[in-house]
């Protein structure tokens, strides 16, 4: 009786195709088993709760700005964050599928995902819930222990405050889909060191590049399409009654920049999928 | 059961595999032999979908590996011994394969005990030898206790050990009823392990049947004799189709003679014979008589072998 239920199962465990579920746990067994994510993970906490920290003690000694801003306060810790986690939390994305070329684990991997895709799709999942939480952790650590510093000077932006809690979330959700972002890129360039330069440019130097270009309307879109720019306006609090999007002024509103930064990660990942799925493992 | 029917890759202009037809049956261990750039990875590759076919096809139990609902339940793979994150330990190596097909923690132990690897489950795959490798991917293959086996090199870098449980493993999956295709470039483990044989060169299929057939078509067995008086030896079996060639200890090989048509022809004309036996090919004589005109990276003769001939 008993080894006719076993080979029961067992035809069952064949001919039944394992859950998506299954493939995110997987992920996340890889992400979670080397020490690199964990660097990377404690890089974006450490970075952005230190930067909100060490912008918030030196506020006296580099001028308390006479007219309270809840925009600037935020900006401020925010930035560490966003600037710096950004980068990481693309590199994570693209490490997550590049090192599996660079050491021959990817074989693993579509060996047991021969549709390629789900493996794709588990693996942005998976770096995007686990970026967010941390880079949640990091912006609301960062905003919780540097609260009362700006208190004392008036400057505080209470979670109440218009535009403060969505720019918390926002730039938690930025790391996230920069991590999403990574994973398309990765399976696009198949190398880590490669896709890293690429985050590197989009996120950080394009945005200073487009700044020093020739003012027109080509370096102006260029500049709000940017990932890091459209990443940074969902990391901020915009001014009251700011329109949607103004590219000569280069305004880019928290919903404009989302918009654009979740149309960089389709791309991306619609990329990665066709590379995934049309190419030679 | 692996079909492979007209499978075709090309490169470019290059033809990797050139429309190979082959079957795998189940029960037997089939060797895989070709010499370097032959197509044998390429077909396996293009079996389990990790490389698409130019043209043709190659199922595994009836499907494309592809349209398996739980391919590693199903086929069990070794490719390259080294497929697998440097910095993550051969434990969380196996359970994140494991846990793409629900396979729990108990059956990853359990693979583990059963290739050697209980002793290094905690260490980094970075540090582990080629051999230690082989045993990784070898648990890897077997971890959803899968009906078919596909090894590419199994043994190498293995120790003498590794070679013989290897070899035990194989043949106990195939009694099991299992099949199991296997290359590997030494003939002496491949002499010991397969019943069946499918030789590649430049993309085609120069032989496929039992080993023996494959042995005794490629090569021809001759009588050697060692005597004093080989002039008169010669002379005597002298007949159109007997063909003798010296050895460089003196010894002659006979063809086309069987050892009593030696040794009476010998006898009749008064000719001693110190040894006679019956050579028989071997696996290696087949291989490169069968490779002799497909092999694509072949070495330079070493200096001094062309003037000896």
């Amino acid at each position: 009786m008993t080894s006719l239920a076993t080979k029961a199962h067992r035809a069952d465990a064949r001919t039944r195709r394992p859950p998506f579920s299954a493939t995110l746990r997987s992920e996340w067994i890889k992400l979670t088993s080397l020490p690199s994510s964990f660097l990377a993970l404690g890089g974006i906490l450490a970075v952005g709760l230190g930067g909100a920290l060490f912008l918030a003690l030196t506020l006296e000694s580099s001028g308390v700005p006479s007219v309270p801003s809840i925009e600037r306060t935020m900006g401020e810790v925010t930035i560490g964050t966003v600037v710096v986690g950004q980068i990481i939390a693309g590199i994570l994305g693209v490490m997550s599928i590049g090192a599996e070329y660079s050491s021959g684990a990817i074989q693993s991997t579509l060996l047991a995902s021969p549709t390629r895709l789900r493996a794709l799709w588990a693996k942005a999942i998976v770096a995007f819930g686990v970026v967010t939480v941390v880079a949640l952790v990091t912006v609301f650590g960062s905003w919780a222990a540097t609260y009362p510093l700006y208190a004392q000077f008036g400057l505080d932006a209470p979670l109440g405050a218009p535009g403060v809690l969505p720019a918390l979330l926002g730039a938690a959700a930025y790391l996230g889909l920069c991590a999403a972002f990574g994973v398309g890129l990765g399976a696009v360039v198949r190398s880590t060191t490669a896709g890293a330069i690429i985050v590197f440019i989009v996120t950080l130097l394009g945005p200073v590049l487009t700044s020093v270009l020739p003012y027109s309307l080509f370096s102006r879109v260029l500049r709000v399409m940017l990932l890091g720019n459209a990443g940074d306006a969902m990391a901020r609090v915009a001014p009251e009654g700011a329109p949607f999007l103004d590219v000569w002024a280069g305004h880019i509103s928290a919903e404009a920049g989302a918009l654009f930064v979740c149309l960089w990660v389709a791309a991306a990942l619609t990329a990665g999928a066709v590379a995934l799925t049309k190419r030679d493992a | 059961m692996i079909r492979v029917r007209s499978l075709t890759k090309t490169y470019g202009r290059k033809v990797a595999v050139h429309g190979i037809d082959f079957t795998v049956e189940p029960g037997r261990v089939t060797g895989f032999l070709g010499p370097n750039g032959a197509g044998k990875s390429t077909t396996m590759r293009m079996i389990v979908g990790l490389d698409r076919p130019t043209s043709g096809t190659a199922e595994v139990n009836g499907r494309p590996y592809r349209e398996l609902p739980a391919p590693l339940r199903e086929v069990g793979v070794l490719l390259d011994a080294r497929a697998a994150h440097r910095r993550r330990t051969a434990y969380k190596h196996l359970l994140s394969i494991a846990a793409t097909h629900r396979i729990g923690a108990p059956r990853v132990r359990e693979v583990m005990g059963l290739t050697g690897l209980e002793a290094v489950a905690d260490k980094r795959v970075g540090g582990f030898s080629l051999g230690m490798g082989q045993r990784l991917g070898i648990a890897a293959a077997l971890l959803g206790d899968p009906q078919t086996i596909i090894l590419d090199e199994p043994v190498n870098g293995l120790d003498p050990e590794g070679i013989l449980w290897i070899r035990g493993l194989l043949r106990r999956l195939a009694a099991e009823g299992r099949t199991v295709l296997l290359s590997s470039h030494l003939m002496s483990e491949m002499t010991q392990t397969a019943d069946h044989l499918i030789v590649i060169g430049q993309g085609r299929i120069l032989a496929d049947g039992p080993m023996r057939e494959v042995v005794a078509g490629a090569t021809r067995s001759a009588v050697r004799v060692r005597t004093r008086d080989a002039d008169r030896l010669i002379t005597a079996i002298a007949a159109p189709e007997v063909t003798v060639s010296t050895r460089p200890d003196g010894a002659l090989d006979i063809t086309s003679l069987t050892a009593e048509q030696v040794a009476d022809a010998a006898a009749a004309s008064g000719v001693v014979l110190y040894e006679i036996t019956t050579v028989a090919g071997s696996l290696e004589d087949a291989y490169l008589s069968l490779t002799a005109g497909a092999v694509e990276y072949r070495s330079a003769p070493a200096a001094g072998e062309g003037a000896v001939r």
